[in-house]
């Protein structure tokens, strides 16, 4: 079915920050050089572009992947965009899996980019109409509560206390502080995070990741041609999506059966026969906190419920057993939307090629990154190997 | 009762809405230097990227074929040569506007690229592809550093 072997051969990431000056073509534009630069190639030795960019409502231009288009490197070339809301950052690397897998082209460049602060007075006003307009807008619903009940469902089903959810905004707050893209870096505490503003309960001000600008970009290319330009690919081995009813009301939320079906496919595809032993590190998709430890038990890393005491534990810090969010995701790296996605699957790449400095996990050898969104029902996961 | 034949949905069970959003745009790195010019010193600015012999107006910090940084910003001149051209005779929802507007494409002097703009101190009639036209510019007093602080474009 494969037709080639994938390899990431560059990456390359801007600062993320609420209103960058820049538009979104030039922030596609830094992505996209510093890629190519980190693995010595021109614009002529790509062959195909995959953008990856979240709703247009945040930019406000409608059918932005085109407006991006020259940013990014796609003029002149066959160009795609991919998209599924908040999943589409991982998405984005698995669109471009497909056009290298498939023997089509041997070089593709990946690019994601957001830019949330065009919409005023905040981007929140942009998921007013994703919700069905019969169903559930008359409620007026925003993001935030719909998490909040997700959340408080997560929680009273297995007895999680909300210190142990705020212990995972420590950690990854903190991690990002060795991030040189990261918004929101700090060193806090537990009791910071409880005595935060409440915004809808359980979720509190520092639960939160902000809304960002920003680009990233990926270099995939086939085996062979991966060789020429390095000794040292990074293998995508493995991609895996899947996405569930759309009916709230017909999932269960305490657990993301739409990440469990995407790392399966991923995993199997990897031959990963035992993820919690042949990962070494994960970057699950963390806008809230306590989305980190859903979607680690979605990737099959922890037991259900399990997730929150790892990091109580520190056993997911980047000196732990099971390292989760090394980069700091996007509750301390920031969140412009599919930006953020490929910002982690960029970790990865950097991680394994044994070049994220201060961020370094000891003997990382396989990696997963994965996003989730659409209606909240999608996973996409992506897994590494060096 | 056959749903198709109802043209009017209000004769249904139905509910209103909307989808409108609020924006502010900046222009970038680019955009903020080469609007500031013209609201400043009524000249356009453009960048060039000598490797492929390519000359950006509107002015862009990459070059689209190398996707090389460009830091080569250039005067250009103000005059430049009618590509393609079209007059409107209705607005957007369909009426007749009391007064047509003449929209060209221009390329400007010494650039690979130019404006679309309209036309102005001139008939439609009168136009052709490949007239020369220059930028007529609004006073300083009343440039905001935008678009329409070029008030048309005039045969020269």
């Amino acid at each position: 079915m494969v037709k080639k072997r994938v390899a990431v051969i560059g990456a390359g990431i801007t600062l993320f920050r609420r209103r960058l000056q820049e538009t979104g073509k030039e922030l596609s534009h830094y992505a996209v050089e510093m890629a190519l630069d980190s693995a010595e190639m021109t614009r002529d030795d790509i062959e195909s572009v995959v953008m990856g960019t979240a709703p247009d409502a945040f930019d406000g231009i409608h059918m932005k992947a085109e407006n991006l288009l020259d940013g990014a490197g796609g003029a002149r070339k066959p160009y795609t965009r991919v998209f599924v809301g908040g999943g589409t950052g991982v998405f984005a690397p698995i669109g471009g899996w497909w056009h290298v897998a498939s023997g089509l082209f041997d070089t593709c460049l990946v690019v994601a980019e957001e830019k949330m602060s065009p919409c005023y007075p905040h981007p929140q006003t942009a998921f007013r109409t994703i919700w069905d307009p019969i169903i559930t807008r008359p409620l007026e619903p925003n993001l935030v509560w719909i998490f909040a009940l997700e959340m408080q469902r997560y929680m009273q089903i297995h007895n999680i206390p909300k210190e142990h959810i705020a212990a995972i905004a420590v950690k990854n707050k903190g991690n990002a502080l060795d991030h040189p893209s990261a918004q929101l870096a700090a060193k806090i505490t537990v009791q910071d995070v409880l005595d935060s503003e409440v915004m809808v309960w359980p979720v509190q001000r520092l639960d939160i990741s902000p809304p960002s600008d920003g680009a990233a970009a990926m270099i995939l290319a086939s085996e062979d041609v991966a060789r020429k330009y390095t000794d040292d690919p990074v293998w995508l081995d493995g991609v895996g999506w899947s996405l569930d009813s759309a009916y709230w009301t017909n999932r269960d939320l305490y657990f993301p059966e739409y990440v469990a079906t995407a790392a399966r496919m991923a995993y199997k595809m990897a031959k990963i026969h035992n993820p919690r032993k042949e990962i070494s590190l994960a970057e699950p998709y963390d806008p809230f906190d306590y989305k980190e430890a859903h979607h680690t038990e979605g990737l099959l890393l922890a037991d259900k419920g399990g997730a929150p005491k790892l990091t109580v534990e520190g056993q997911t810090f980047r000196d732990g057993d099971q390292p989760i969010c090394p980069s700091g995701g996007l509750l301390g790296v920031g969140n412009p939307i599919a930006a953020a996605g490929l910002m982690k699957c960029c970790e990865c790449f950097w991680q394994l090629r044994n070049e994220a400095g201060k961020r370094q996990v000891p003997k990382a050898e396989t990696a997963v990154a994965q996003a989730w969104g659409d209606l909240m029902q999608i996973g996409t996961v992506t897994v590494f190997r060096r | 009762m056959s749903f198709e034949k109802i043209r009017d949905p209000r004769r249904v069970r139905h509910w209103k809405g909307d989808m409108e959003c609020d924006y502010i745009y900046t222009a970038g790195i680019a955009g903020e230097k080469f609007f500031t010019t013209i609201r400043d010193k009524a000249k356009l600015l453009a960048t060039r990227c000598a490797k492929c012999k390519i000359t950006y107006l509107p002015p862009r910090i990459y070059c689209e074929r190398c996707q090389a940084s460009l830091d080569n910003w250039i005067e250009v001149p103000k005059t430049g040569t009618i590509e393609t051209f079209t007059t409107v005779h209705m607005d957007n929802n369909g009426a007749p506007l009391s007064k047509p507007i003449t929209l060209a494409f221009i390329r400007i002097d010494e650039t690979d690229g130019g404006l679309i703009h309209e036309i102005g101190g001139t008939k439609p009639e009168a136009l052709k592809i490949g007239m020369r036209v220059e930028a007529v510019f609004q006073s300083k007093s009343k440039r905001t550093g935008a678009l329409t602080d070029i008030k048309y474009f005039k045969p020269v």
